[in-house]
């Protein structure tokens, strides 16, 4: 291994990621004056990157993979893991984000390319991000996905490393499982090829009761946002699906934190305070978050219209609890997690009917006032489904708005655009009077 | 290499009058071919698929013709625009239109598979808002394994099932094998086309090449192969086509417009080969007529033997050494590489390719393009004169 140091040119986005990160915690630990739940995920992604890159110095694995993939087995085989498609959910408070953006455009000859993925493969050509011991790609739930670990394989520096897919089955049923299930038993067997770490039955067993019990506090959670007025606002979905699903999935650090999130919330509902003053406007909001987005339009949405995002698409996915009573029922319950509960992969990788029964079911559960379809730029099967959800809420009595925009860009649609867009929207639909 | 300094356009076709080769152009401009038609007035059932990846032959084994869905003659969106958003592709947009206006009503079934996004999601869209009596997804694997072929040989069974049930016919191995047979010798009368492509002169052009390709997934098969093999024999002793000024190869997705062709052709490009959805790949290696199973020999071919589309995982090496294979084949002078605006998978494919072809020295031309070319036809002209003259010189 040639030597390797903090100085590489690939560190520097991850450290600068790290340090800006850094101050957010410690803003968050000077000004909070009770328990600030911002505080455990932002250290936990700092703490990340400091594990990524003390592993990328000393050559110790740590592996490149996501939420989807059954992280529950990377804790188990206690392997780090990062995901090169950060960049484009950290980029509001990042400098340089357009820049970046523009370069990945002109790489790739056009920008109607998912930004997220543009971005992701233009840190693997610069070489902006560690290189790791091994991938587990994601072949799903889009296209895009397929792109960016192809691109990455085909990149000089990143062809060396190996690199595995399992396999996705586009149905949901015990057939998919099952196949599903051999495929992440294959997944361990090259991970633990390419390692050197063996995975250990009773660990992974020990992990995945953890996890079950964040899933089971995950659940509760959701069902304390049904309270009118919720008691937090939409960012916080977003946090919580970050803590059961990745930093510290099946983690009892990740299961504290969220029983702290549950009390916040619980003692909230009981005071009748919700996450604005008045709530007047109950919104779903159908897709994924980025920072720019919780950091700029919600806040504006909260303070102007009273609008809180009591749901999204990260937030609530019927999870079930794995059975851990034999190694195969294990891999069988992270297989249905994997294809059919983890959220995104959930709806978008197979047929559309999870997109108009997960509205359905949120929209009732959660007493929504109207849903807000993104249309984000990269999302390409999910903007394919736009007439039906539309119909889907016209059956519901609620109102649908489709924004089209590009939730990592905000030359895209800028934020005035989605302002004056929301408000004629909730101005004819006669929401925001209450 | 010879270069040959660029004149003044001049129209390249082929020499030879052939009743075959106006029934391919025509079937290549309609939906309903008059051939079609003629099946259809005998009773006869036609199933639409959209992929190349489709098992045509299942079709045929149950009785039925195969027809690859186009948005031929299409002119707008505005039913499919209520469903749809303006970053999806525009064939789809373009053939769920036509799904909607009616005009694939005469299709007894239709099959999907999960190609692309855009794609997979017309099925949820059609079989909720278009009568098609039987609509059908598979799921089709993204890896190549042996388990791969096993899982798409049980997809193939249940799609086989569902026509049996939907049909009430039986689809025995001994039709499925005399399907393959036929599919086989489409395959094989098509290579022996691209066969006279890769003379100093070819006798035909791409223009009317990409017809003829159309027309065999547009036509009852066995009526499509008699004329095709007719075809053949009138270009066999035929006077190649002069005049050109370089041979180039088409590298893209769905591409069913002969006219785009023909603009390249006309500017002194003439188009030997490609690597396409209707071009080359569907037929350049044959389904297995030896393996005992016939269902066993189509799930490996999809899987394991037909040149793969961009959706298949960390297939890219075998994709580009397809690629070049056919440039020295053909004696390419440069790629023209079209990609559907809003494509993400041929997104990453181009972007890889060019890799491939700077290190290789061949010119490639990049262009992003709409299904229908009203009004750009003028760009395409201006962008293929530009890239020629770049070719020139070099």
């Amino acid at each position: 291994m040639t030597a390797r140091s903090l100085t590489d040119k690939c560190c520097q986005k991850l450290i600068e990621e790290r340090d800006m990160l850094g101050m957010m915690v410690e803003a968050f630990t000077k000004t909070s004056t009770g328990t600030n739940l911002h505080l455990v995920p932002t250290k936990a992604f700092v703490e990340h990157h400091n594990e990524i890159l003390k592993r990328y110095i000393s050559g110790e694995p740590h592996i490149t993979s996501y939420f989807c993939c059954a992280p529950e087995i990377y804790t188990a085989m206690d392997l780090p893991w990062n995901t090169f498609l950060t960049p484009a959910f950290t980029g509001a408070i990042m400098p340089g984000y357009h820049e970046m953006i523009d370069a990945s455009g002109k790489m790739f000859r056009g920008m109607d390319l998912c930004t997220i993925i543009r971005l992701a493969a233009y840190i693997v050509e610069e070489d902006l991000v560690p290189p790791p011991t091994a991938v587990v790609a994601m072949i799903h739930p889009c296209d895009g996905i397929n792109v960016v670990h192809q691109t990455m394989a085909k990149n000089e520096k990143w062809s060396k490393i190996p690199v595995f897919g399992a396999d996705p089955p586009y149905w949901a049923d015990e057939r998919s499982y099952n196949y599903y299930a051999d495929e992440l038993k294959k997944m361990v067997a090259f991970l633990e090829k390419h390692t050197g770490i063996k995975m250990n039955t009773n660990r992974l067993r020990e992990v995945i009761k953890e996890s079950n019990k964040q899933i089971a506090l995950w659940q509760e959670y959701n069902d304390l946002r049904r309270a009118v007025p919720c008691p937090h606002g939409g960012g916080m979905g977003l946090e919580v699906f970050g803590e059961a699903m990745t930093v510290h999935c099946g983690m009892p650090i990740g299961t504290k934190w969220l029983k702290d999130v549950i009390a916040d919330a619980e003692a909230l509902v009981k005071q009748k305070k919700g996450a604005v003053p008045k709530e007047r406007i109950r919104l779903l909001w159908f897709d994924v978050l980025s920072l720019g987005l919780t950091m700029g339009l919600f806040p504006w949405l909260e303070q102007e219209w009273g609008a809180v995002i009591v749901m999204e698409m990260f937030g609530y996915s019927p999870y079930t609890q794995i059975d851990t009573s034999s190694e195969d029922s294990m891999f069988r319950g992270m297989a249905v997690r994997a294809l059919h509960e983890v959220p995104m992969i959930r709806q978008a990788r197979g047929v559309a009917d999870l997109f108009l029964t997960d509205i359905e079911r949120i929209v009732i559960d959660h007493k929504v006032d109207c849903v807000i379809y993104p249309g984000y730029m990269g999302h390409k099967d999910g903007s394919a489904n736009v007439g039906l959800m539309r119909e889907k809420c016209r059956e519901l009595g609620v109102p649908f708005l489709y924004i089209g925009m590009d939730l990592f860009d905000d030359r895209y649609t800028t934020l005035d655009e989605l302002k004056d867009k929301i408000s004629k929207f909730f101005v004819a639909m006669g929401l925001g009077n209450k | 290499m010879k270069r040959i300094a660029l004149k003044g356009g001049k129209e390249l076709e082929t020499k030879v009058k052939s009743k075959a080769l106006d029934t391919f152009k025509e079937a290549a401009e309609t939906i309903v071919n008059p051939e079609l038609k003629k099946w259809m007035d005998r009773g006869g059932k036609v199933t639409g698929y959209f992929c190349c990846y489709a098992p045509e032959e299942i079709i045929t084994a149950a009785g039925m013709v195969p027809m690859r869905v186009r948005a031929t003659g299409s002119t707008s969106t505005e039913l499919a625009d209520a469903y749809l958003s303006s970053i999806n592709c525009s064939f789809c947009r373009h053939a769920f239109n036509m799904g909607l206006k009616g005009e694939y009503d005469f299709l007894e079934a239709v099959v999907w598979l999960n190609n692309c996004d855009h794609i997979r999601r017309i099925y949820d869209n059609w079989r909720r808002k278009v009568g098609t009596p039987l609509a059908h997804m598979m799921s089709l694997p993204k890896l190549t394994g042996d388990k791969q072929v096993a899982w798409w040989r049980e997809e193939l069974v249940i799609f086989k099932e569902a026509l049996e049930k939907h049909l009430g016919v039986t689809i025995t191995d001994d039709k499925l094998r005399k399907a393959i047979k036929t599919h086989n010798e489409t395959r094989r009368l098509l290579r022996q086309l691209y066969d006279l492509r890769k003379k100093a002169n070819p006798p035909i052009t791409g223009a009317e090449t990409l017809a003829t390709v159309i027309a065999s997934t547009a036509m009852p098969r066995e009526q499509y192969n008699k004329m095709l093999a007719e075809l053949l024999n009138e270009l066999k002793g035929a006077e190649g086509i002069k005049g050109y000024k370089f041979r180039l190869m088409l590298v893209t997705s769905i591409m069913d417009d002969p006219k785009l062709i023909k603009i390249i052709e006309d500017l002194g490009g003439l188009v030997v080969t490609d690597s396409a959805c209707f071009g080359s790949r569907p037929f350049w290696v044959d389904v297995d007529e030896k393996v005992k199973d016939p269902l066993d020999a189509l799930a490996r071919y999809a899987i394991q033997q037909k040149p793969a589309c961009p959706r298949m995982f960390l297939g890219f090496p075998q994709r580009s050494e397809y690629i070049q294979n056919m440039i020295k084949e053909f004696k390419v002078d440069g790629i023209i590489a079209l990609r559907m605006v809003f494509c993400d998978l041929w997104a990453g494919e181009l972007f890889m390719m060019e890799k491939d072809l700077q290190k290789a020295k061949i010119p490639v031309l990049h262009m992003d393009r709409e299904y229908l070319m009203a009004g750009t036809s003028g760009q395409v002209r201006t962008r293929v004169q530009a890239f020629m003259e770049s070719i020139g010189g070099k």
